[in-house]
Parts: C-alpha cells; sequence; structure tokens
C-alpha cells in the first residue's frame, strides 16, 4: 500500500509543478499576468464536456471552444487569438475541433480577479505537423462574411452589427441624449 | 498505518484538482462583461471596464467572439458558454444585444480548474445598463468615440 502511495505522488508531484513556458516562443503584450506558456492539448467544446451538450465539429466555431492540456488534464479557455484587434480564439481552434494540438501562447494568471486558465492563442499546429497557423485568421473571415463592410479603418468602425447598436443606444449605451452631454463634457 | 494518512495527503495536494463537477443550479445577479479587457488589463483596471465606460469596446469584443460574461456583485466572474438557449456565443447576437447590462439570471453552473461556467437557461430579468462609470473613467480605451463624433 505505502509503496503504492509513494508511486502516486511520485507521479503526480511534476504536473502540479510543471513549466509551460520553457519552450515558449510567445510574444509578450506586455500585459500585467501574462505568462508564456506551451503545451499540446485537445480542442474540444465546453459545453460537451461539463454539460453534455454536444455539437458536431464543435458548431464551426459559433461556440466557444477550449483547451483539454495534455500534461494535467485542465481545462484552458482561450478568450482572445493574436489579433490585436477586439477578435476572440474560436474561429482559430475550430479547424482543429476534436484534434490533438500543439499551442503558444500568453497564459493570464491573476487569481484575485478570477483570471485563472484563460489563455491568448498566438499560434496552433496539429501534433506532428511542422508548420505553425498564426492564430489572425479572424479578421480574414470577418472581410469575407461582410463584404458590404468593406472600406478603410478597422474593422470593428464598420461591422453593421456593431453600427446598429451605437445607432440605437449610443456609444455609452444609455441613449443619444447621455452621449450628448458626455462627449459636450469630455471633449 | 500512521505514514499512510500524510502520505496519502501528499498525494491528494500534488495531484491537480482538475476534475469536473456536477452541474448546479443557481440564480446569478451580474452584468454582462467582455471578459479579455476584464482579465488581462490591457484597457485598464477591472473597474474601468466594465459598465458605460467601456460599452463601445464591449460591443466590439463580444461581436469579435471574445467570451462573454456575468461579473456578480461579490466579483465573482461566472463564465458564459450559453445564454438562453443560444449556444452560438462566439460573436452571436443574443450576446452582443445585452452587453454591459445587468441581468438576473437563472441556469446550471459548473466549476473546473479555478473558472466558473454558466449556462444560462433564462433571464429573469434585464436591468438594462446601470453601471454608470463613464462619469468617472470617461470612455476606455479612449478611442471608443471616433473623433468625427466627438466634435
Amino acid at each position: 500500500m505505502i509503496r503504492l502511495l509513494l508511486a502516486a505522488v511520485l507521479v503526480a508531484a511534476p504536473v502540479a509543478a510543471q513549466d509551460f513556458s520553457a519552450d515558449s516562443e510567445a510574444k509578450s503584450w506586455n500585459l500585467y499576468a501574462e505568462v508564456p506558456a506551451r503545451f499540446t492539448a485537445i480542442v474540444s467544446d465546453p459545453l460537451c464536456e461539463l454539460a453534455g451538450d454536444c455539437a458536431d465539429q464543435c458548431e464551426a466555431g459559433a461556440r466557444q471552444l477550449v483547451l483539454i492540456r495534455e500534461a494535467d488534464d485542465a481545462m484552458i479557455f482561450p478568450l482572445k487569438n493574436d489579433q490585436p484587434a477586439f477578435t476572440g480564439a474560436a474561429a482559430e481552434l475550430a479547424p482543429f475541433c476534436g484534434q490533438q494540438v500543439e499551442v503558444d501562447g500568453l497564459m493570464i494568471d491573476d487569481a484575485e480577479i478570477g483570471a485563472v486558465n484563460v489563455y491568448l492563442v498566438q499560434k496552433i499546429r496539429a501534433v506532428g505537423d511542422e508548420e505553425w497557423t498564426v492564430a489572425n485568421r479572424w479578421t480574414k473571415d470577418w472581410e469575407q462574411a461582410n463584404p458590404e463592410a468593406a472600406g478603410e479603418g478597422p474593422w470593428f468602425r464598420r461591422d453593421p452589427r456593431i453600427k446598429e447598436q451605437i445607432d440605437a443606444e449610443g456609444y455609452l449605451g444609455l441613449g443619444a441624449e447621455t452621449d450628448a452631454a458626455f462627449i459636450a463634457d469630455w471633449f | 498505518m500512521r505514514h499512510l494518512i500524510p502520505l496519502a495527503a501528499a498525494t491528494l495536494l500534488a495531484a491537480p484538482a482538475y476534475a469536473a463537477t456536477e452541474g448546479e443550479r443557481v440564480q446569478v445577479t451580474g452584468e454582462v462583461i467582455d471578459t479579455w479587457c476584464y482579465f488581462s488589463g490591457v484597457m485598464g483596471g477591472p473597474e474601468a471596464v466594465v459598465g458605460s465606460a467601456h460599452h463601445t469596446c464591449a460591443l466590439w469584443c463580444s461581436a469579435g467572439g471574445i467570451p462573454v460574461g456575468l461579473l456578480a456583485e461579490d466579483g465573482t466572474v461566472y463564465m458564459v458558454l450559453k445564454m438562453e438557449g443560444d449556444a452560438a456565443n462566439a460573436g452571436g447576437d443574443t450576446n452582443l444585444h445585452i452587453a454591459s447590462h445587468t441581468l438576473e439570471a437563472d441556469g446550471m453552473l459548473y466549476r473546473r480548474d479555478g473558472l466558473n461556467y454558466l449556462v444560462v437557461e433564462n433571464v429573469t430579468a434585464d436591468r438594462d445598463i446601470i453601471n454608470a462609470t463613464h462619469t468617472d473613467f470617461g470612455v476606455t480605451p479612449g478611442f471608443a468615440i471616433p473623433e468625427e463624433a466627438a466634435q
């Protein structure tokens, strides 16, 4: 029995102490709580993992996706892709749904505000592949999906759905009158 | 035998506490937030990236597919996986229309690896935007309102 317990301790301890930053090539975003992290994982659907509510092929990126890290079975939630453009990670991970991948990026580790096991993914590759895919497809997908919004400036200034919301409720979300008073006061 | 107890304790401490838990029905009142800006600090401190000050950025991030959360009054963040039956949670319309709103929600809570995951089944009340942070912080980021609109 003692031998079994000793073996369990020896197996479990290195996993708990694993440093995922050692081989990372992630670029810094100069964030207060960023920690480089490169690891292998399975791309999965959290609704399926947690609630048994599964969809074919992760619903093609319409759902949020997670990474089940192989070293410790931790569920990592990628919140962000590698574009400084207010863009998430689901579209980047969706082509790899159900696959074993290697990712490199930044963990955000600030337990005081609840930031635990959340991630910015910078590059992805299927395990066994040589080539990395940079996690920057979101804006290309958006351009293809919104040809009527082509033009100058970043996507978020041209997005029809965002413009509709701002037209209806203002930049503060409190209506045109509040916007007008705020702009007169602050600008 | 007395050696077994510390060994067992060491095993429990060393093994990662990563097992999924059963869902639990909960009622949560909280603000629909952009979890990336809130957790990363990329736009400033947590108090500046909620409410009306951050509403335009919350629209950008929601449309951009960044996960939304419900920020409860006690500071707990619930990562929303489904909103009132809508699983199109990466950039879908449902979350966009309620950016920065304070909601009363009923749903199932799943805890795993330090995060709270919430499947919202019913929004029992929508209080609209009640967190008027623009009076303290202006807008975050500062370019949220374009120059031509600010003149």
